[in-house]
């Protein structure tokens, strides 16, 4: 038995060098490759192309407000909504459970033609609206989001903490904003984090609903030129976890 | 009325009935105790009384006010609960805080009071300490002081102190004891453990599949139970099999030996009893006319008392002594003359 144990650990540590090699050899091989604008030396000139877009900032800029909208409402709507199913309807959590399985079998093409199809015409034209483009956003960020705070509610006793805190006099608002949310604050960052990885990259919905978003225009940038797109796709990774890192900070100080 | 009640109070869940038509008046500033077997429904009786299951049947009242249109947060009834269930994001100060700041109060006036709680529990110095950072004897004492510092009309304990070890659960059911005289707070207290309920109660609710079977002081409950399922929860209890003798004169057969009640039996010479004896109540030659003989067949010391293994023909019997100088314990196997008074035995049918 102890000679096994050595062995284990030095086949975990292979693992993740092998898991961290999968993930980092592409973003490596990228940036290299984004470096590579000017012949026979390495610089950042296609980065200074990107910058030099104005379309860059303004895509991104709003894919970024998409991710914003879509995590505040994601949030609103999922975290009152499984607090309520722990607390008064666990027999309904497999049902939720079984819904989270849905963005995954159904493709987000097929959501968008339900979504053109529904929002399109009279009694509801709202196709254009940018609150569309947010719903189906959340409906696809919504595994990522219920899961994120199925796995904080499970690892605090919920049910303790909002009986203790009614017999002290708590109505719903306070139970939710000063017991609840500040010990749901991971689960609610990676929620967050979650869905911003997923909608500023997001394609399928943004093509369809015609909106100027960052994926769509990283697409078009990859049909048309070389060393940009890898320097785009750099740069989008970069500044969404920078994004994140910020609000994480924001969080911390709070 | 009395400060608390609860009038034929009936909890279902689905086709389960729990609580059976419970009835109970609990005196302002009382110190009350449900004592009874894990899933007799003392949990559910209490969290009906804090509001957070509503009766299927049957009314509370407090102070005078019907309860079931009242939520939980407006009963203004302290509640303790088993795990603790501090808010693991606050320090014990804004743990304790927190019914104070719900109430709308502000600054020094939380200041001072949650200064006067933190003396009150003894944790003066622990203020600032977040729950994990805290013992569970501590954490349970911040969560008492959290429970009374908004001035709650009740204080309801759910087996506070049944996830601490012994020692510390002594000193702190002590402590309760002694802030709830202090404040004078009507208590309802729930335990499984009859030495702590015996301990600081000021009256015992004994329950059974959802009913009190026997409600009062300590003394009464141990000494005079009102039915065979009390006297056997309670205390240690000898159970001697017998055939009545002279039911008129009140004696019995135990083993071939006369033993008397001193009153008349309900029973037909000859007829099966059951004589019924606690342990303490036996001697080895002290007062009383009834006599056994008997054999010794172990001994256990129990500190400050000793626990005499005998057997009466049969029959095992427990004995207790007080493990003083002048007690002379014979050897194993000796012979014993167990004496005991005619009324401290009770007779039942088998
Ligand atoms: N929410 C519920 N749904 C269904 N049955 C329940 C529920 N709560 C309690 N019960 C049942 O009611 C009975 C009484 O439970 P209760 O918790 O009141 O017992 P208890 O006297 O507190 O026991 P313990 O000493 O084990 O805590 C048990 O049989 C339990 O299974
Ligand atoms: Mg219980």
């Amino acid at each position: 038995m102890s000679d096994a144990k050595p062995i284990r650990k030095a086949f975990s540590w292979i693992w993740l060098a092998i898991g961290l090699l999968y993930f980092f050899i592409p973003l490596l091989a990228t940036f290299l490759f984004s470096l590579r604008g000017k012949k026979g030396a390495l610089s950042f000139v296609a980065y200074g192309h990107v910058f030099a877009d104005p379309q860059f900032l303004k895509t991104f800029g709003f894919s970024l407000g998409m991710a914003a909208c879509t995590v505040v409402a994601g949030l609103a709507l999922i975290v009152p909504t499984a607090i309520w199913v722990y607390l008064k309807l666990p027999k309904a959590k497999p049902v939720i459970e079984l819904l989270t399985l849905m963005p995954f079998v159904i493709p987000p093409i097929i959501l968008a033609f339900g979504l053109i199809r529904t929002y399109s015409r009279p009694p509801f034209a709202w196709i254009s609206s940018p609150a569309i483009l947010v719903a189906g956003y959340v409906v696809i960020s919504f595994p990522y989001i219920y899961k994120a705070v199925d796995a904080g509610l499970r690892s605090m006793d919920l049910r303790g903490l909002t009986e203790a805190a009614q017999s002290l006099g708590a109505g719903w608002p306070t139970l939710l904003f000063k017991v609840i949310l500040p010990n749901l604050r991971t689960a609610l960052l990676s929620a967050l984090f979650l869905t911003f990885a997923i909608v500023v990259g997001e394609l399928t919905l943004a093509v369809l609903l015609a909106w100027p978003a960052f994926g769509p225009y990283m697409a078009l940038m990859g049909r048309n030129l070389a060393y940009e797109p890898a320097a785009l796709a750099i740069l989008s990774f970069g500044l969404t976890w920078g994004a994140i890192a910020l609000m994480q900070a924001l969080g911390e100080k709070h | 009325m009395a400060f608390l009640e609860l009038r034929n109070v009936v909890k279902s869940f689905g086709r389960n009935e729990v609580v059976r038509g419970l009835s109970l008046s609990v005196e302002k500033g009382e110190f009350v105790s449900f004592l009874g077997g894990s899933g007799c429904g003392k949990t559910t009786t209490l969290r009906m009384i804090a509001g957070f299951e509503a009766p299927t049947e049957g009314s509370i009242f407090v102070e005078g006010a019907e309860l079931s249109r009242v939520p939980p947060n407006r009963r203004r009834l302290g509640m303790v609960f088993q795990n603790y269930a501090l808010f693991p994001n606050m320090t014990a100060r804004r743990n304790i805080a927190f019914g104070l700041r719900v109430e709308g109060k502000k600054g020094p006036e939380v200041e001072r009071r949650v200064d006067e709680m933190l003396e009150l529990i003894g944790l003066g110095e622990f203020g600032e300490r977040y729950p994990h950072q805290l013992s569970g004897g501590q954490q349970q004492r911040v969560a008492l002081a959290r429970a009374l510092a908004p001035g709650p009309r009740a204080l309801l304990l759910d087996e506070p102190l049944s996830a601490l070890d012994a020692k510390i659960r002594v000193r702190l059911r002590d402590d309760i004891r002694a802030i709830q005289r202090e404040l004078g707070i009507t208590t309802i207290y729930v335990t499984h453990d009859q030495e702590e309920a015996l301990s600081i109660s000021d009256r015992v609710a004994v329950m059974r599949d959802g009913l009190i079977e026997q409600i009062g002081a300590p003394f009464e409950i141990y000494d005079r139970p009102a039915t065979p399922y009390v006297a056997g929860f309670i205390g240690t209890l000898n159970l001697l099999q017998a055939t009545a003798l002279d039911p008129e004169e009140g004696s019995l057969l135990v083993e071939g030996q006369v033993v008397r009640v001193g009153r008349r039996l309900e029973a037909r010479p000859g007829e099966a009893r059951s004589l019924r004896l606690r342990p303490e109540a036996l001697s080895l030659g002290g007062p009383g006319s009834n006599r056994l003989a008997a054999k010794l067949v172990n001994v256990k010391l129990h500190g400050a008392i000793v626990r005499l293994v005998a057997r009466v023909g049969g029959q095992e019997v427990l004995v207790d002594c007080f493990n003083d100088r002048s007690l002379e314990l014979p050897g194993i196997g000796a012979d014993l003359s167990l004496t005991f008074a005619p009324e401290s035995c009770a007779v039942e049918r088998p």
